[in-house]
């Protein structure tokens, strides 16, 4: 495993994680105040941050015990075209999911909390998206 | 021109071994990209830049032309 695709990974598991939290702190979101799931929300996004930088880490820590070599992280110019193609994605992802979330929302007059909700989980869902794009193409 | 697709192909993988058995890090270092973008060169599953093509042709000390062509 070479390390752009261990970096990508991070990202996914990290993502995971702070998905995997909101989504628990945010069972009761009918019944919540908007304020209190931006907090949530907002905890999340620090959450991913930090699991991405821990894991990140770690990851290179074991991987450098176990192959005993430093691998350089190169970027040229074929990273920065598949960064692109990924953000491109993300962006598309989630334009689609904003239009989806506010038809539904005035389809069927959701709470404006359903509304915050999904559009931070689309960002989630686009990131996770470009990131399996990601390792398909530096494969 | 009609729009047809053209296959560019290289024989990088040949004049590494032509070059004291080059290894994919050793050239990957003298142009200043990764080991993965050699690897997708060699497999005809990138075709780099103008400007990296005559890097690598430099590598080798070989005109672009006869590093990269027009496959069939």
């Amino acid at each position: 495993m070479n390390i752009k695709i261990r970096n990508t990974l991070t990202e996914i598991i990290a993502v995971a994680i702070a998905i995997t939290w909101m989504y628990s702190k945010l069972n009761a979101a009918a019944n919540m105040s908007i304020a209190s799931i931006t907090q949530v929300l907002v905890q999340g996004i620090g959450i991913s941050i930090l699991a991405a930088i821990f894991f990140a880490i770690v990851i290179h820590i074991v991987s450098a015990i176990m192959t005993q070599s430093k691998e350089k992280n190169v970027v040229d110019e074929r990273d920065n075209i598949i960064e692109f193609y990924a953000l491109r994605l993300s962006s598309v992802i989630f334009g689609i999911s904003l239009v989806i979330i506010l038809t539904l929302l005035g389809w069927f007059n959701l709470p404006i909390n359903f509304g915050i909700i999904a559009i931070t989980f689309s960002v989630f869902l686009a990131s996770i998206c470009s990131t399996f794009l990601k390792i398909y193409l530096y494969k | 021109m009609a729009k047809k697709k053209i296959n560019i192909e290289n024989s990088v993988r040949k004049l590494r071994f032509n070059n004291n058995e080059m290894t994919q890090q050793e050239l990957a270092d003298l142009v200043g990209i990764s080991r993965q973008t050699v690897v997708a060169i060699e497999k005809y599953k990138y075709t780099p830049s103008l400007e990296l093509a005559f890097k690598i042709a430099l590598a080798f000390n070989r005109e672009i032309q006869e590093v990269f062509y027009i496959g069939k």
